[in-house]
């Protein structure tokens, strides 16, 4: 098995476009082709699936998930935003301090 | 005796670490690299949650670990011998 020294910013070049395994901190994971992240880990994945303990729950063509604990820029008009605490723009936002748990490229599952 | 925490884990690199996470789940993995956040990038990686059951998954390949909710890491210790002890 080679072994090579890898930073973060490494991998996260490398991975683009790629199938990813995204979990959050909730548990939930969500699996799909990466189309861009940035450094605080908020991430854009395109045919995205949605699991819960396991289970497929929901597809969202496009989903961002927000990385860190960053306060958030993104301006939502007041009926949007009940819809996107929900989830249902596809967005996800994390309860505790990082929403992001880690990012795993996919070869299989367990 | 080594003067930074940096290059503690640096020295790991490598070696198979055993990371304990706030969320009461453990990552145990071999260490390939890390930033000044200490967010991680392990190979042939294997997730613990602390449960009654001891459900694990595994996943090969790479993962980039956020470093935001790690409490503790320490190499190669298998997580059953020391429970949860996150902080």
């Amino acid at each position: 098995m080679s072994l090579r020294k890898q930073t973060p910013s490494d991998f996260l070049k490398q991975i683009i476009g790629r199938p990813v395994v995204v979990k959050l901190n909730s548990g939930v994971d969500y699996r799909g082709v990466l189309a861009c992240l940035d450094g605080y880990m908020n991430i854009a994945i395109e045919q995205t699936e949605e699991y819960v303990n396991g289970q497929l729950k929901n597809k969202y063509g496009d989903a961002f998930l927000r990385g860190n604990n960053a306060y958030s820029f993104l301006r939502l008009r007041p009926e949007q935003i009940n819809s996107a605490l929900r989830g249902e723009m596809g967005f996800k936002w994390g309860r505790n301090a990082a929403a992001v748990l880690y990012i795993s490229t996919q070869k299989r599952k367990a | 005796l080594d003067a930074t925490p940096a290059e503690l884990v640096d020295k790991c690199i490598g070696s198979r670490i055993h990371i304990v996470m706030k969320t009461d789940k453990e990552i145990v993995g071999t260490l390939l690299g890390f930033d000044d956040f200490v967010n991680m990038v392990l190979e042939d990686v294997t997730e613990f949650e602390i449960t009654p059951e001891g459900r694990r998954i595994t996943k090969l390949d790479q993962i980039l670990l956020n470093g935001n909710n790690i409490t503790m890491r320490n190499p190669g210790q298998k997580p059953h011998e020391y429970g949860s002890t996150s902080l």
